[in-house]
């Protein structure tokens, strides 16, 4: 019993290891940006493809694979917002929800014309391959994709303190006009913070490929668990996201061990609904102002 | 909201018989499914559009309901043989009763929220009926066996289906007609440009959008069945998908979102289109069709933000105006002059010089801030009170907290003898008796003069008529008669002023808040404004409390002048003593020009 419990617990951090992980990008850019990707879920898929195609064709183990990833995603988000986000930001909610899911459309179904709809999946020894602690078992590969998303979170947060770059993001996220007056190429600024947003979906994509197989809507289903992590932890905040997607893995996991393994789900929903009745701000309120 | 005073109806007999007549004239079976799938997109469409067009609360979880119906009716009808009219009902009934259940919570929110928890309801909707195998059959889908007959809603021939869909577009059509006209339709409106605004005048936002939610959800959900039985298969997939989500709201964007027709042409331009598609990339089809999808999606939203509908008004409406009167049922509204308002009287007018607002120790803290510090002020009825004060004083707060907008954290504000400090949601303030206007104008942009004023109206006018004549009245009463046809958002900022205050009173309000509305006008604007102030005290016998930095205005209209500094009432009194008054002149100019100012005196 005991050893059981300990393993839901196991299974639910690293669940939310990797929630955590593909969450931090669109905390990133609506933080900076104030745009919900609608399509950041289909970034996620596009990146678990090439990570999938590069071993395939060229036998590049994913975790290898990132560092071409990486760049490649970063380069796709800064198209993206070049080429529509660029236009929308003026335009308000209508525009920006429409645009980013007819974005995602378009990505979701290209890739189910390209590749149909089978599932492919990667495999490697580390996918296989567990570590035994206390008596629990924990996935390799899940407990690398938890170190990443540490990695992210705290990159992020020294790329955010650190770098003029971020002081600008950071600068811009309480005031645009005012940041803009201050000398501060403000597009310039968004591109870099959705490359980055993307970039860091694409860590996931890599990360992910050992775990999970990839078809062309495998992001519609991470994307919403992202919306109810990004929401619990604070829209924009990094650390709340981080701490938010552990949490939902718990509750996922322990709620399937508790029920059935498919209504894990259905509590993730309802902690939502919840969350966004009762702190629509998210948990770490206490350090943000909304007035 | 629409008034029957264009030719341009006359352009909708024709194609309405023609729509009608289609069925019987086409014999072809592809050119009736595409009429089929048109009508059954376009009422689709025009469900979404009543929340999402109307309300701007924008849904991509619309295939939720559509499968709901879907799959109501053909469980009823499968294992009870209910006919699919009554589980047609049943259905649309069990979605609206969900609609509310589920967004209920989230109509207190806005924007991008209420997307993506639509977003995770058809999400769910789609996990349960892959799951619960036991009643949908998974994944594996249902079958309605084929058995023609009116009861069973299934035909031999398409063209009873080609009508049973144009009724259910007609259904749509009409019901989308009567919200827009009703008080609803009005209050989505303001609930869309600026819900702030739109509370101030006593609009119940979340409980309009729920109403709205309802309508909607229900007709997907009756869409839903009309489908089911015409494709007699149903399956998870082609009901929850997300995509399907976005088709239906894709056609009121493309055609004009928040116009009746819009969503009619929205699917008149896209379903021919997708059929086309069909043929053309035969198998390739289930990826690329939707890629265009998505990829008109973006181009309408970049390029046709306000569909095609706007075009055409912009362009097309103009010239048929023009054409002579030949035409007849086309009605001129005649502009009513009236001496006596209708408003006030909705209102019991009491005792004048009695208190009507008193607030008694007002404190209100921002952190260590407090931008209202122990402030008690009466205003009478009948009197015009001036508030003034130095930047961030607390003058804008102390309006908020008595309009609701903002909470005390100390005091009591009592109103017509009422205490009103709990009384939260601007809108029930309103509803007391007491209207506002905004420093920063929020006029609703997208919408007529005579639709923003309208707004205001429903709140004491219970029928369409009588708003409709209020309108009419305060328009002439501010000036803006003019204009009431002019978009908001194409007003000089003194019309903007006026049409702030216009709205207000549209609410007949007992006690009307103006904050600084003359700011920012020339000379010769302040005077008009003044006159309608004036007048607002003498002919409506609105009592007024006024903040205004031009002090000509202020000094010359009232009876009273209150003066705030640091969120602390430092006087009160006649304007002349005011103007006098050694603490005001040290809060407004400093130290010095009070030895100044003593000096010249002397």
């Amino acid at each position: 019993m005991l050893a059981s419990v300990l393993q839901v617990v196991y299974n639910g951090v690293l669940l939310g290891g990797i929630y955590a992980l593909i969450s931090m990008g669109l905390t990133l850019i609506f933080g900076v940006m104030n745009v919900v990707n609608f399509a950041h879920g289909e970034f996620l898929m596009i990146s678990m493809y090439m990570a999938f195609w590069l071993y395939h064709f060229f036998g590049i183990h994913p975790y290898v694979s990132l560092v071409l990833i990486m760049p490649a995603m970063f380069i796709i988000g800064l198209i993206t917002q070049k080429g529509l986000i660029q236009r929308l930001i003026e335009a308000g909610h209508f525009a920006q929800i429409f645009a980013t899911v007819g974005l995602g459309m378009v990505l979701q179904n290209g890739a189910l014309f390209l590749w149909t709809a089978d599932f492919r999946g990667v495999y490697t020894e580390i996918g296989a391959h567990s570590l035994n602690v206390g008596g629990g078992r924990l996935s390799t590969s899940r407990v690398l994709a938890l170190i990443a998303a540490i990695l992210v979170m705290v990159g992020l947060l020294v790329f955010l303190k650190k770098t003029r770059i971020g002081l600008a993001m950071r600068a811009i996220s309480q005031n645009g006009r005012a940041a803009w007056l201050m000398g501060i190429n403000v597009n310039q600024v968004y591109m870099i913070a959705f490359g980055i947003g993307s970039l860091c979906v694409g860590v996931a994509g890599a990360m992910l490929i050992p775990v999970y197989s990839v078809f062309p809507t495998v992001g519609s289903y991470f994307v919403l668990i992202a919306f109810v992590v990004v929401v619990l932890g604070g829209m924009g905040d990094i650390v709340g996201a981080f701490v938010s997607g552990i949490i939902i893995g718990l509750i996922e996991t322990v709620g399937g061990y508790v029920m059935a393994p498919r209504l894990g789900v259905l509590c993730v929903f309802v902690l939502f609904v919840v969350i966004l009745l009762f702190m629509p701000s998210g948990i770490r309120v206490k350090s943000r102002t909304d007035s | 909201m629409v008034r029957i005073n264009s030719k341009v109806y006359v352009l909708f007999v024709p194609i309405s018989v023609f729509i009608l007549l289609f069925p019987l004239m086409v014999k072809s079976p592809v050119y009736l499914d595409i009429f089929i799938m048109f009508c059954l997109l376009a009422g689709l469409g025009g469900a979404w559009n009543i929340i999402g067009g109307y309300g701007g609360q924008f849904s991509i979880g619309h295939a939720g309901f559509f499968g709901i119906g879907a799959y109501t009716s053909t469980l009823l009808y499968m294992h009870y043989a209910l006919s699919p009219w009554i589980g047609m009902l049943i259905g649309g009934g069990l979605s609206a009763v969900i609609s509310v259940l589920v967004f209920y919570p989230f109509f207190r929110l806005r924007g991008v929220f209420f997307t993506m928890a639509s977003l995770a309801f058809a999400e769910i909707m789609l996990i349960l009926s892959v799951y619960w195998t036991s009643v949908t059959k998974g994944n594996v889908g249902l079958l309605i066996l084929f058995k023609p007959s009116l009861g069973h809603m299934m035909f031999a021939e398409k063209m009873s289906y080609a009508y049973l869909a144009l009724f259910y577009m007609a259904l749509v059509v009409g019901v989308s007609v009567l919200v827009k006209r009703a008080k609803l339709g009005s209050h989505l409106h303001g609930i869309r440009e600026d819900e702030d605004a739109a509370e101030s005048l006593g609009v119940q936002s979340a409980r309009c959008k729920s109403y709205a939610m309802m309508i909607s959800s229900f007709l997907a959900a009756v869409g839903g069945t009309v489908y089911a039985q015409y494709v007699q298969f149903i399956d998870p997939e082609t009901l929850f998908d997300v995509s399907i989500s976005v088709r239906f709201a894709l056609l009121p964007i493309i055609g004009g979102m928040g116009t009746v027709v819009g969503p009619v042409i929205g699917s008149a331009i896209l379903t021919p289109l997708d059929t086309m598609l069909r043929s053309w990339l035969g198998g390739a089809y289930s990826g690329l069709g939707f890629v265009t999808y998505g990829a008109v999606l973006i181009v309408g939203v970049l390029a046709l933000p306000e569909g095609v509908m706007r075009w055409v008004k912009d362009n097309i409406y103009p010239s048929i105006e023009s054409l002579p009167d030949f035409v007849w049922g086309v009605r001129k509204e005649k502009v009513v002059h009236a001496k006596k308002f209708i408003v006030p009287a909705a209102q019991g007018s009491g005792k004048s010089d009695e208190a009507l607002i008193e607030i008694e120790g007002a404190t209100k803290v921002y952190g260590g801030l407090k931008a209202l510090d122990n402030v008690s002020v009466t205003v009478n009825r009948g009197e015009i009170v001036g508030l003034i004060g130095p930047n961030g004083a607390g003058k804008t707060t102390l309006f908020n907290v008595i309009s609701g907008s903002q909470k005390l954290d100390g005091g009591k504000i009592t109103f017509k003898k009422q205490d009103i400090t709990k009384l939260t949601p601007p809108h029930k303030v309103c509803m007391e008796g007491i209207g506002r206007t905004f420093q920063v104008v929020k006029p609703f942009p997208h919408i007529t003069v005579f639709d923003n004023v309208l707004v205001g109206a429903w709140l004491r006018m219970g029928s369409a008529v009588l708003a409709h004549r209020t309108v009419r009245e305060i328009l002439h009463f501010v000036g803006l008669e003019k204009h009431q046809e002019h978009f908001a958002s194409n007003l000089t900022l003194a019309d903007r002023k006026r049409l702030e205050l216009a709205r207000a009173l549209a609410t007949a309000p007992d006690l009307l808040l103006l904050d600084e509305v003359m700011a920012g006008l020339n000379p010769a604007e302040i005077e008009e404004i003044i006159g309608i102030v004036r007048r607002i005290s003498s002919e409506m016998n609105v009592t007024l409390f006024i903040i205004e930095h031009v002090m000509r205005a202020v000094m010359g209209l009232s009876q009273r002048i209150v003066v705030l500094d640091y969120g602390k009432l430092i006087a009160e009194g006649k304007p002349e003593e005011i103007a006098k008054d050694e603490s005001v002149i040290k809060a407004y100019l400093g130290e010095e020009y009070l030895y100044h100012a003593a000096g010249s005196e002397t």
